[in-house]
C-alpha cells in the first residue's frame, strides 16, 4: 500500500461517511412516511376506505342475488368454496342449503369473483381476519335454506333486491370484465 | 465529596462521635446510590428511547409512540417486561460463569461513574488517577463479554466473545495514546484537573488547542465507539452475522443488563470526550456567590455536551454499515495507532516549540470547524432539495407524527 | 470446562508440525437473520475463516410444479405468485407466455404493454428488496428502511393496479386481468420522478460508503468463465461482465420496441465480478427499468387487454419452453400439455437455484461475515430455489 493510497483511504472514508451522515440528518427534518395504524389515524379515516376499488380483501356473498350456478366453486383452485344446491319443485327453483367459504384456505386470487354473473361473490376491502380458531374462519353464508336468485328478462323490479343487484352488476363491470374471458365454451 | 463531608462535620451537622471514615463511607454509599439509581440507570433507559425515536425519524418512521407521551415511558415498559421474563440458562452452559457475566459487564460500566464529573463540585471521587482509572475499569467489560461468549456454549456466542476481546484489547491502545496528549498538556490525570485546564469557549478547549489534539479527538472517539461495541464496530453482536453474538443465549434480566451497559456506555463515552476535549462543565461566568445556580448550569453544560456525543453515536449507528473483523484490525493497527502516535509526538514537539500555545492556531481551528459545520448543513439542505422535498413535506418538530403527503 | 455440547469436529490438522487447529462446524440457518428465508448452510470454519459453506436447500419446498398438474391452467396463475414471492409478476408472465405459446393465442398489444410496465415495476420492487437487504446484511439498517419505504409506494401502485400488494395475480392467459386504472399512469410517473432522486440519495448514503465498498469489493469474485460454467443468470452473470439479457438476446413481449441498455459490472471498486459489481448492476438496472416504464407509458396503444380465451382452457397436446428475464435472471418455463384441462408437466428453471450452486465454490477462504454479503449479492430468494 503506497502512501497515496493510505491517505486516499482516509479521505474517502471521511468524505463518504460525512455525506452519508448528511443524508440521515436530512431525514430528521422530513416528515415520516408511516401512519400510526390502527388507532391513531387522522379523524374519520378508516384504512379500509382508503384502499383502491380492486383491493382483494375478505370475500363476501350477497345471497339475495346468488344464482347458485357454481361457477365460483369450479373456478376456485383450492376448493375453499363449498355450495350445496338442490332442485326443489315446490320452492320453484334451486334451493341452497350450504354456501361456505373457508377464509383460512382462501388465497385471495379473485378467480371466483370473475365468472360470477351477478357479482354476488365479491371481495371487500376488509383485511383484518385474525381469529382464535380455524373453524371460525369458515364463513357460512346460508343460515336457512334459501331459494337461488333467478335473473328476470325485464330487469329487476323488487325494490329490496334491485340495489344489491345494481351493486353486483357494477362490480362485474368494473372488476371482473377484462379477465372474465369467454363463457360460451364452458358447457 | 470529602471536602463536603469535612465541612459538614466541622459545622456540627454530622456527629463527630462517629469516626470520620464512617461518615465518608455513608456519604459515598448515599451519593453512589443516588447517582446509580437516579442518573445512571435512567440515562441508559432514556437513551434507548432517544435512540429509537432518532432512528425512527432517520428511517422515515415514527418510533415508539404508545407508552406514555410520545412513547417516552417505553424504556420503563421494556425494563419491566425484561424483569418479568423467565431467566433461561441453557443446560449445556457453564452456569456460574453464565450467570456472573452480565454483572461483570455492568460493574465495569457503572464503576466509571466514580470519576465522571457532573459539575464543578459534584463528582463522586476526584481521583488523581481519574482518566487512568476509567480506562482500567472499562477493561472489565471485555472480561464479562468474553465470559458470556464462552459460558453460553454456543458457537455464535463464542465468536462474538472472541471478536469482542480482540476488538477491545486492540482499541485500548489508540484510545490510551489519544489521552496522553491531553495528559501531557495538563500534567494531571484528574478529571476535574483536566477540565479546569480548559475554558468555557470553544477556542479554549483542548479540541482546538493544536492540530494534533484535534486528530487525537477523532481517534479517541472512534476507538471509544469500538470499545463500546457500537456500529460500525458492533461485531461482537453483529445481528446479521452472529445472530446476537455473545448475548444470543441470554434472556430476561441478564440480557437487559447487557443492553443497559451498552446504552449507558454511550453516555460514558460522551462524558469522557467532553472532559478531555470539550472543556467539560466550564461556564463563562464565575457565579461564586451562588453555588447551586453555578452547579446547575455547569451540570447542564456538561450534560448537553456529553449527550451530543450520545446523539452522534446514535446517528453514526444508523448511518454506517459494519466493518469486517479483519478490517477492524487493519483500521486499528494501520490507521489509528500510527496516527495516535504521531499525535502524541506532535503534541510533545508543539509543547516544546510553543510552551504557551498559539492563540492564532486555536482561532483558526475553531473557525475551520465552524466552516466545516456550515458546509455540512449546506450539504444537508442539498440532500433535502435533491430528494424533491418541499417545505410542505418537512417538519422541524422532533416528535412529528403526521405522514408526508405527495 | 469441557467442550460438551459443542459438536466440534476434532479433525486435527498439523500444519507442518506447527500449530494444531480444530475446524468448527457451524450450522447457519434455516433460522438465521440473514439467510433470506429458510436457507441452511453448513459452514466449516477455522475461527472466522470459512473452509467451506455448503448450502442445504429444500426447507421451503411446496411442490408447486406438481400442483400445476392438479389445478388447471387458469387456476395455477395464483400459485405462480408463490414461486418467487419477491417478484411474482415475472412468474405470472412466464406461465401465461407458456400457455399462450401452447395454444397459439395472440396477446393484444395493449396487454403486452401492461405486462411490460408491470414487469418493470416488479423489477424495481424486487431489486429494492435486494439492495436493501444487502445493506442490512452488511449492518446498515437505515438504507434498508429507505428501500422498503420506496417499495411500499410501489406496493400501493400494485394494489391499485391489481388489488394485491405481493401476490399479484395480475396476468392471465391471453393478456392481463385488468386495464391500467384511470389516473394510474400519472401516479407512476410521479413516483418515478421521486424514485430516481431516491436512487441517487441511496448511492450517496450507502453505495459508495467506504466501509460498504470495502466490505464488498474483491469479495467472492466470480470470473465470467466461472459464471457461465455455473450457469449464473441475470444480474449475477452481468456483474461478471457478461452482457446477456433475455430481453435483448431472445426478445419477448414488446421489449424490441423499447430502448434501454443492459448494465454490466465494470470492476469499479475492485476486481470484475466481485460482490460490489453484482450490487451496483442492480442499482443501474433500476434506472433502466424507470426508463422502460416511462417509454411504455408513453407508447401504450388503445385496445383490449385480454384475448378471447375459453374458461375451460384446453391447449392442444405438445410441449413448449419459454423464458423471460426475471429480476433474478433468465427464468425458464417448460410446460407439457396432453390436451386436457390440466397441464401434464411443468418445470420451472430459476436464477436463484443456479445462484446458490456457486456459493460452495466462492465461499472458500472467505470470512463468516462475507458469507452473508455473498448470499445477499447473489440475491437468493429461498422460495425460488425450492419451489
Amino acid at each position: 500500500m503506497g502512501v497515496g493510497t493510505y491517505f486516499r483511504n482516509i479521505k474517502d472514508a471521511v468524505v463518504t461517511i460525512a455525506d452519508g451522515m448528511a443524508v440521515t440528518f436530512s431525514h430528521l427534518v422530513r416528515k415520516p412516511t408511516t401512519i400510526e395504524y390502527p388507532d391513531r389515524l387522522p379523524p374519520g379515516v378508516r384504512v379500509q376506505d382508503t384502499l383502491p376499488f380492486r383491493y382483494r380483501g375478505i370475500l363476501e356473498v350477497d345471497l339475495e342475488i346468488c344464482t347458485a350456478c357454481l361457477a365460483c366453486e369450479r373456478a376456485c383452485p383450492i376448493d375453499c368454496i363449498v355450495i350445496d344446491a338442490q332442485k326443489d319443485k315446490a320452492a320453484g327453483g334451486l334451493v341452497m342449503t350450504r354456501f361456505d367459504i373457508d377464509m383460512a384456505k382462501c388465497m385471495y386470487c379473485g378467480l371466483c369473483s370473475e365468472p360470477c354473473p351477478t357479482g354476488a361473490i365479491h371481495h371487500t376491502p376488509e383485511f383484518e381476519g385474525a381469529d382464535y380458531s380455524l373453524e371460525s374462519l369458515v364463513r357460512h353464508f346460508v343460515k336457512a335454506p334459501t331459494l337461488a336468485y333467478k335473473p328476470k328478462k325485464a330487469g329487476e323490479d323488487d325494490p329490496a333486491i334491485k340495489p344489491i343487484l345494481d351493486r353486483g352488476l357494477r362490480y362485474v363491470a368494473e372488476f371482473a370484465v377484462a379477465g372474465g374471458g369467454d363463457d360460451t365454451s364452458d358447457a | 465529596m470529602q471536602e463536603l463531608v469535612d465541612s459538614l462535620i466541622a459545622s456540627g451537622l454530622l456527629p463527630d462521635t462517629v469516626p470520620a471514615w464512617a461518615h465518608y463511607l455513608a456519604a459515598m454509599l448515599l451519593f453512589g446510590g443516588i447517582v446509580v439509581f437516579g442518573f445512571v440507570l435512567p440515562i441508559a433507559g432514556i437513551t434507548t428511547w432517544v435512540e429509537r425515536r432518532v432512528m425512527g425519524r432517520m428511517q422515515s418512521r415514527i418510533g415508539p409512540n404508545r407508552v406514555g407521551p410520545a412513547g417516552f415511558l417505553q424504556w420503563l415498559a421494556d425494563g419491566i417486561k425484561n424483569l418479568l421474563k423467565e431467566d433461561i440458562v441453557p443446560r449445556a452452559a457453564d452456569v456460574p460463569l453464565f450467570k456472573l457475566a452480565p454483572y461483570v459487564v455492568i460493574v465495569g460500566f457503572v464503576a466509571t461513574f466514580v470519576v465522571l464529573p457532573f459539575s464543578g463540585d459534584l463528582i463522586i471521587a476526584d481521583m488523581n488517577v481519574g482518566i487512568l482509572y476509567v480506562t482500567s475499569v472499562t477493561a472489565l467489560v471485555v472480561v464479562g463479554i468474553l465470559m458470556a461468549g464462552w459460558a453460553s456454549n454456543n458457537k455464535w456466542s463464542l465468536l462474538g466473545g472472541i471478536r469482542s476481546a480482540a476488538q477491545i484489547v486492540s482499541y485500548e491502545i489508540p484510545a490510551g495514546l489519544s489521552i496522553f496528549p491531553i495528559v501531557a498538556l495538563t500534567g494531571t490525570l484528574s478529571m476535574q484537573g483536566i477540565i479546569r485546564a480548559q475554558g468555557p469557549h470553544p477556542w479554549q478547549w483542548f479540541l482546538f488547542d493544536n492540530p494534533f489534539t484535534l486528530c487525537a479527538f477523532v481517534v479517541f472517539f472512534v476507538s471509544a465507539l469500538a470499545e463500546g461495541n457500537r456500529t460500525p464496530f458492533d461485531l461482537p453482536e453483529a445481528e446479521s452475522e452472529l445472530v446476537a453474538g455473545f448475548a444470543t443465549e441470554y434472556s430476561g434480566m441478564r440480557n437487559l443488563l447487557f443492553f443497559m451497559a451498552e446504552w449507558g456506555n454511550l453516555y460514558v463515552i460522551g462524558a469522557i470526550v467532553t472532559t478531555l476535549f470539550l472543556g467539560g462543565w466550564q461556564i463563562p461566568w464565575a457565579l461564586d456567590g451562588q453555588p447551586v445556580l453555578r452547579n446547575v448550569l455547569q451540570f447542564g453544560v456538561f450534560f448537553a455536551k456529553a449527550y451530543f456525543f450520545v446523539f452522534l453515536a446514535i446517528w453514526l449507528r444508523w448511518t454506517l454499515p459494519r466493518v469486517r473483523v479483519d478490517q477492524m484490525m487493519t483500521m486499528c493497527w494501520k490507521y489509528l495507532v500510527p496516527i495516535a502516535l504521531v499525535n502524541l509526538l506532535g503534541t510533545a514537539v508543539w509543547m516544546l516549540v510553543f510552551p504557551e500555545g498559539v492563540p492564532a492556531v486555536r482561532w483558526l481551528l475553531t473557525l475551520g470547524a465552524g466552516v466545516a459545520l456550515l458546509a455540512f448543513f449546506w450539504r444537508v439542505r442539498h440532500h433535502v432539495v435533491a430528494a424533491g422535498y418541499g417545505l410542505k413535506q418537512l417538519s422541524f418538530n422532533p416528535l412529528a407524527t403526521r405522514r408526508v403527503e405527495w | 470446562m469441557g467442550l460438551a455440547g459443542f459438536e466440534v469436529e476434532i479433525e486435527r490438522s498439523r500444519n507442518g508440525g506447527g500449530v494444531v487447529t480444530e475446524d468448527m462446524t457451524l450450522n447457519m440457518g434455516p433460522q438465521h437473520p440473514s439467510t433470506h428465508g429458510v436457507l441452511r448452510f453448513v459452514v466449516r470454519a477455522d475461527g472466522e475463516v470459512m473452509k467451506s459453506a455448503v448450502p442445504d436447500v429444500g426447507y421451503l419446498h411446496r411442490s408447486i410444479e406438481k400442483i400445476a398438474e392438479k389445478v388447471g391452467w387458469h387456476g395455477f396463475i395464483p400459485y405462480t405468485d408463490r414461486v418467487d414471492y419477491v417478484a411474482a409478476m415475472f412468474c405470472n408472465h412466464g406461465w401465461a407466455m407458456a400457455a399462450e405459446k401452447l395454444a397459439g393465442i395472440e396477446v393484444p398489444k395493449r396487454a403486452e404493454y401492461c405486462r411490460v410496465i408491470a414487469d418493470e415495476l416488479c423489477r424495481l420492487h424486487s431489486h429494492l428488496l435486494s439492495v436493501g437487504s444487502m445493506a442490512m446484511d452488511i449492518g446498515a439498517f437505515t438504507p434498508f428502511t429507505h428501500a422498503i419505504r420506496e417499495r411500499e409506494y410501489l406496493n400501493d401502485l400494485f394494489e391499485e393496479l391489481c388489488g394485491a400488494r405481493l401476490t399479484f395475480h395480475y396476468m392471465r392467459i391471453g393478456g392481463v386481468g385488468w386495464d391500467l386504472p384511470p389516473g394510474w399512469a400519472e401516479k407512476v410517473l410521479a413516483f418515478l420522478d421521486r424514485f430516481e432522486a431516491m436512487i441517487d440519495e441511496y448511492n450517496r448514503l450507502i453505495s459508495y460508503n467506504k466501509i460498504f465498498v470495502e466490505r464488498l469489493a474483491n469479495v467472492a469474485v466470480i470470473t465470467a468463465a466461472e459464471a457461465i460454467d455455473y450457469n449464473l443468470v441475470g444480474p449475477n452473470l452481468r456483474g461478471s461482465g457478461v452482457r446477456y439479457d433475455v430481453r435483448k438476446d431472445d426478445p419477448y413481449s414488446v421489449y424490441p420496441e423499447l430502448d434501454f441498455e443492459v448494465p454490466v459490472g465494470r470492476g469499479e471498486m475492485g476486481t470484475l465480478g466481485d460482490s460490489f459489481d453484482r450490487y451496483i448492476v442492480r442499482m443501474e438496472e433500476m434506472k433502466q427499468s424507470c426508463r422502460i416504464i416511462r417509454q411504455a407509458l408513453r407508447q401504450i396503444p388503445k385496445g383490449p387487454v385480454i384475448a378471447k380465451v375459453p374458461r375451460n382452457f384446453k391447449p392442444p397436446a405438445g410441449d413448449c419452453y419459454v423464458r423471460l428475464e426475471s429480476a433474478r435472471g433468465d427464468m425458464g418455463w417448460y410446460v407439457v400439455s396432453d390436451g386436457t384441462a390440466f397441464p401434464h408437466r411443468c418445470k420451472i428453471r430459476t436464477g436463484s437455484f443456479s445462484g446458490i450452486s456457486i456459493i460452495e465454490h466462492v465461499s472458500r477462504d472467505l470470512m463468516i461475515a462475507d458469507l452473508v454479503a455473498v448470499i445477499a449479492s447473489l440475491d437468493l430468494v429461498a422460495p425460488e430455489i425450492d419451489r
